[in-house]
């Protein structure tokens, strides 16, 4: 139990620190902090110039979205620069559990993203003028980290994915832009076509969102837990279909000589 | 304990790709045909051939990274298809090249990590990491990043990764590539003391130099087959009743190396670059003085110096691998 518990704690971290490319403070300042605050400001602004909605609505979305940033290619990383190193076939060669050792390095990558979420939504606060509840805070912060637990495990899915497919990197960007688009962190829910709704139920961030507005207006955990429960449902699947893929695209490689292992 | 270490019977593998959309063609390739190999417990045991021989692949089958298309091979008596951890659990794998680390971590903590994904328990790694870079000379740069790290210290911190969890089982495919010749000596040095600990090693080289000074056994491999198996001295055989003649040379041409290979009596010809020179090496049975014709076909050519000598080890394998060029059977079919 120790040395499984080693394997995802120490092994993670130290996979966090090998492979995630925005660890020098100027790209993780620049990249991960400056800019989803600029991101949150320029829809809080918009909103208030069309009147859409206030700037609750966006200070909340856009900071439970600034996770996405982080976590979504971290978790991509985390799998594809396996690659760039050429270090993928030492890691398949491990007799230990692939989904401790994938689903450990999603760890790091979620706590990066809590820790820039609780960061934009303090400066956008401070900033704007939003009053958060005290007694709403800890429900927030547990909001804020299963919301980057679930885009944690959806960039280990897409780099998975990457395992398959060379450019992993377009299907990331093009799933952060669709991340904007689909969750209702901008643009809500109800304005979109169905299936673009339905499309955003099935992702990270949509029900967290919403359990995070739910607790700033102060309408109190209770209200807060049902979209609360469905995120971490969907923070589940994500890792199960992560680790799902893992296994099936290693077994794949063993019989079609598929990944380019070294 | 099994009695061998590596076992291999009939051991097969074809890779399939598929290119193109509108016109798809599918290509077959039978990269290893049918290989039949055992190792002894602490043997340090040799694979060469030419690139595309089937070397990789090989090491790929019996380290469970690709499973084979027929036949079947055990390591340690374990199956390498259906007991994949239990064979992690005994081999260790070092290939060479620049890659295969984390750039951005210290050799340290490249080995940590790895520790933990080979199932170093704990409490051992700390110490199991300093004996290692003890043994691989890297004390004293364990925390520098390994991005500003020479090819060699590498190469040695490749074969302290390979080692982290005591493997019974050691595959090095071609360790020395591309290493300069002092640290490829420090190499072979680390190699053969590993052998001497009784850990079994399965070597990959290209350097004729370095499989004779460590490898117990041979087998030459080409065409995806084993085409001859001993110990060194037996595989020099290969080349009994041949003598050969080495001209240094500047501007040695295919059409002259065609008409040397073509002389009575002479049975391999190739010409490696080295430096601003050229070495042509010519095999002729033992009986023919090919000298003076070797000489005329090179007429015009700028020679240097001309040496005959007995065959060593290398004129062996090339005439090993030479004789299955000429009777070379398709690898590769290709269907539309």
């Amino acid at each position: 139990m120790t040395a499984l518990l080693r394997l995802i704690g120490v092994g993670g971290v130290i996979a966090y620190r090998a492979l995630f490319n925005w660890t020098t403070p100027a790209m993780f300042v620049g990249t991960l902090l400056v800019g989803p605050l600029f991101q949150l400001l320029f829809f809080a602004y918009l909103g208030r110039q069309l009147g859409v909605a206030d700037d609750g609505f966006y200070i909340t979305g856009n900071a439970v979205l600034a996770a996405s940033l982080a976590c979504v290619f971290g978790g991509t990383m985390a799998v594809s620069n396996e690659r760039r190193f050429g270090t993928l076939g030492h890691v398949l060669l491990s007799p230990r559990s692939r989904t401790a050792v994938f689903l450990g390095r999603v760890l790091p990558y979620a706590a990066n993203g809590l820790l820039i979420a609780v960061t934009t939504l303090t400066a956008a606060s401070l900033l704007l003028g939003l009053r958060v509840p005290v007694d709403a805070l800890p429900g927030l912060l547990l909001t804020l980290a299963v919301a980057a637990l679930a885009c944690g495990f959806f960039g280990l899915t897409l780099g998975a994915i990457g395992l398959r497919f060379r450019d992993v990197w377009l299907v990331s960007n093009v799933s952060v832009a669709l991340l904007l688009l689909l969750t209702g962190v901008n643009v809500p829910a109800a304005g979109l076509p169905a299936w673009m709704r339905v499309t955003g139920e099935l992702l990270p961030i949509t029900h967290a969102a919403e359990a995070a507005r739910r607790l700033v207006a102060g309408e109190g955990f209770g209200a807060a837990a049902p979209p609360l429960a469905a995120e971490l449902a969907i923070a589940v699947g994500y890792a199960v279909l992560a680790a799902t893929l893992l296994k099936l695209f290693e077994a794949e490689s063993r019989r079609r000589a598929s990944l380019d292992t070294l | 304990m099994s009695e061998h270490a590596i076992e291999a019977v009939g051991l097969r593998r074809t890779y399939r790709s598929r290119t193109g959309w509108l016109r798809p063609q599918r290509r077959e390739v039978e990269a290893v045909r049918g290989v039949d190999l055992t190792v002894g417990n602490g043997e340090l045991f040799g694979l060469l051939g030419p690139n595309g021989a089937g070397k990789t692949t090989t090491i790929k089958l019996l380290n469970t990274l690709l499973i084979p298309t027929a036949g079947e091979a055990r390591i340690c008596g374990f199956d390498v298809v259906r007991q994949t951890r239990e064979v992690r659990r005994r081999i260790g794998y070092v290939f060479g090249g620049d890659r295969g680390l984390y750039d951005r971590l210290s050799a340290r903590d490249n080995l940590r990590y790895f520790a933990e994904l080979y199932g170093v328990p704990g409490r051992e790694q700390k110490r199991r990491i300093a004996e290692l870079l003890d043994l691989v000379r890297l004390s004293g740069r364990e925390n520098d990043r390994v991005e500003g790290y020479s090819r060699g210290m590498r190469q040695r911190l490749h074969i302290a990764r390979g080692l982290l969890h005591r493997p019974r089982v050691l595959f090095l495919d071609e360790p020395s590539i591309g290493v300069d010749p002092v640290a490829a000596r420090e190499l072979r040095q680390t190699v053969a003391d590993l052998a001497a600990t009784g850990t079994t090693v399965l070597l990959t080289t290209h350097y004729m130099a370095e499989a004779d000074e460590l490898c117990g056994r041979i087998a030459v491999i080409a065409n995806g087959t084993i085409q001859a198996l001993g110990t060194p001295a037996e595989l020099r055989h290969h080349a009994d009743g041949r003598q050969v003649l080495e001209v240094e040379a500047y501007g040695v041409g295919d059409a002259q190396l065609a008409v040397i290979h073509a002389l009575p009596g002479v049975r391999e010809a190739s010409v490696v670059v080295t430096g601003a020179a050229q070495v042509l090496t010519v095999q002729s049975d033992a009986g023919v003085d090919v000298q003076a014709d070797v000489l005329r076909a090179l007429d015009g050519v700028r020679l240097g110096r001309v040496t005959a000598r007995q065959p060593t080890l290398e004129d062996a394998y090339v005439a090993i691998v030479n004789r299955v060029d000429a009777q070379a059977l398709p690898v590769e079919a290709v269907a539309v």
